[in-house]
């Protein structure tokens, strides 16, 4: 598992690729972090870094995606496939190499986006609960939409697509909240809570108001779960269909 | 021992390999012969463990591929038809991968990775991009990444496509050297390679084994009469009354006559070859015949190759036909039917 994990790293930081992708998001991060500074004489905004992570997450739609549509597309597309599945290791032991190399490239962008905290703490006040529970709900989200562009990544042999149709998901994921709020669903009670139990945004306003819920943590990860362990099947699926 | 029994292979209806058996010995080359598409490639994917089979097994050393996969690859090393290589990696870091893909202890990888490189003559493009690599150096990484491990059994598709002659015969020697501590399964549809490389051969067409034995049994249970030539000079005549006169030579099949006074015969042969040649030589020199030239066709590959795969098939369809022809009109209509359940 490791020489897996430690080649989709090499795959992501020596080639341009994880760089490009930090820079997109510290650029978009920027902006966000830009309009608050600008919102802040308003009283209708306050500049909060929930707020700003909140924002941020909309972004998840173009930035992720990017990041896992290669995860088997390009394994498909070379022809190295062959090479892990006849290697001695399992396939869950690939999907969990796979998937943390993804959530490290995704550390790593947070990890450079630290240094907006730190010019504000310099230059004002940070509200650290906040702040440290924003950044928590921020990556178990992050981490969820890393094993579902995955799972969208190996039903695919072209990573465009793969971007594409991941890309789609996502916004459905993203605004499933709101779609069940339309006049139309809230007829339907049962339907529109089945949609609500699907929705991140929700759970993530907790964290961003500084609660660590425990039911908020067990749907991201149950949700993670689930995405890698149809990652395998996924896999596996395609071996015995294939011809 | 790799044992593989009753191996079938269904893509949709689509039936690619049909119930096929062998084994695979140690210390063994074995050829995998066919033409494109006959299913070489799949049943090689099934025995790597990529493909699974639809029915049948395959066991490897003992273990089931697909009861005990983990067990079963550490013994195998593939190099599939397209090398599996990533473009964006260095040679050496690809090597370093693979050898982590299997498992090779940290301590032990470098030195592994020097042996293999040194094997496929690789070690002067180690730090270069695959991506920048020509198709023969590719082909040779892919086949140093099989090697990683020492592994027990190889099995290589078609490792010599795209290869330059000088590369061809590189590969072929390394081959002939792996035999000492490795078995080999290796397929192609070049004859003269498989002549040149294999112990054994298994020539399959449309997912039907249709032979399996040494070389030199092939060639002798196929093809049909031995040659032989003799060109002799003057002394047309008595020369080919001797020849007639010889025991085990069925007819002189042709008589060409050769610039000044020499003469070329072409002589079918009925039985041992050599007992043949001799007795038509001593007699001749008896004569005082003048020998200039004297030669056997050797039997190839190639005519039994051609003939399993392309005559013998039009012969079995010639006698499936007749056989339906046979019984009585008001049967023929059962036939037919059991015509297209067999299809």
């Amino acid at each position: 598992m490791f020489s897996i994990y430690k080649k989709e790293l090499q795959s992501f930081f020596f080639t341009p690729f994880a760089y490009i992708l930090t820079a997109l998001f510290m650029f978009l991060f920027t902006l966000q972090f830009n309009s608050a500074i600008g919102d802040m004489n308003t009283d209708t905004f306050k500049f909060t870094f929930p707020e700003i992570f909140y924002n941020m997450t909309f972004y998840f739609i173009f930035l992720i995606p990017i990041m896992t549509m290669r995860s088997y597309a390009d394994e498909r597309k070379f022809g190295t496939e062959v090479l892990l599945m006849t290697s001695p290791v399992s396939v869950l032991k690939i999907v969990l190499g796979k998937y943390l190399a993804n959530v490290t490239v995704f550390l790593f962008m947070l990890a450079c986006s630290l240094i907006f905290p730190i010019i504000t703490a310099a230059n004002g006040q940070v509200v650290m609960s906040q702040l440290v529970c924003a950044y928590i709900g921020f990556f178990f989200w992050g981490c969820m939409f890393i094993a579902l562009g995955m799972l969208i990544s190996s039903f695919t042999e072209n990573s465009i697509i793969a971007a594409i149709i991941g890309e789609l998901v996502m916004f459905i994921f993203i605004f499933i909240d709101r779609f069940s709020q339309t006049a139309f669903i809230s007829q339907h009670p049962t339907l529109q809570n089945v949609l609500n139990s699907f929705a991140a945004r929700p759970r993530f306003g907790y964290f961003s108001q500084g609660f660590i819920r425990i039911s908020d943590l067990v749907f991201f990860i149950s949700a993670i779960i689930v995405c890698l362990a149809w990652n395998y099947i996924s896999i596996e699926k395609r071996r015995w269909n294939r011809g | 021992m790799i044992t593989i029994e009753n191996l079938t292979k269904f893509y949709g209806s689509n039936r690619a390999v049909n119930n096929i058996s062998f084994t695979i010995n140690d210390n063994e080359i074995l050829g995998f012969l066919g033409p494109n598409g006959a299913g070489k490639s799949t049943t090689m994917n099934m025995i790597a463990g990529y493909l699974p089979m639809s029915s049948g097994s395959v066991t490897i050393c003992g273990t089931d591929i697909t009861k005990d996969p983990v067990k079963a690859k550490q013994n195998i090393g593939y190099l599939p038809e397209i090398p599996p290589v990533y473009p964006d990696m260095r040679v050496k870091e690809y090597l370093s991968f693979c050898a982590g893909l299997k498992r090779i202890p940290s301590d032990k990888r470098k030195k592994e990775i020097d042996r293999v490189s040194d094997l496929l003559k690789i070690t002067d493009v180690r730090d270069k991009l695959i991506k920048n690599l020509s198709k023969g150096y590719k082909q040779r990484v892919g086949f140093a990444q099989a090697l990683l491990g020492n592994p027990k059994f190889l099995i290589l598709d078609e490792p010599t496509v795209g290869l330059d002659p000088n590369q061809v015969m590189e590969v072929r020697s390394i081959i002939k050297d792996l035999k000492r501590d490795h078995s080999v399964i290796f397929s192609s549809h070049i004859l003269s390679e498989v002549q040149a490389v294999c112990d054994r051969v298994v020539i399959i067409n449309k997912g039907d084994i249709k032979a399996m034995d040494t070389i030199e049994n092939l060639e002798k249970s196929y093809t049909g009469n031995i040659v032989q030539h003799i060109k002799i000079k003057g002394a047309k005549g008595p020369a080919a009354s001797i020849i007639e006169m010889t025991e085990g030579v069925k007819e002189i099949t042709a008589i060409d006559a050769e610039g000044n006074d020499f003469y070329a015969f072409t002589i079918a042969v009925d039985g041992d070859p050599d007992a043949v040649r001799n007795s038509i030589m001593s007699e001749l020199l008896k004569n005082n015949i003048q020998i200039v030239e004297i030669f056997t066709e050797k039997p190839d590959l190639e005519a039994v190759f051609s003939q399993l795969i392309n005559a013998k098939k039009k012969d079995s369809d010639l006698a499936d036909l007749l056989d339906e022809l046979g019984p009585a009109p008001d049967e023929d209509e059962d036939n037919d039917n059991d015509k297209e359940a067999d299809e």
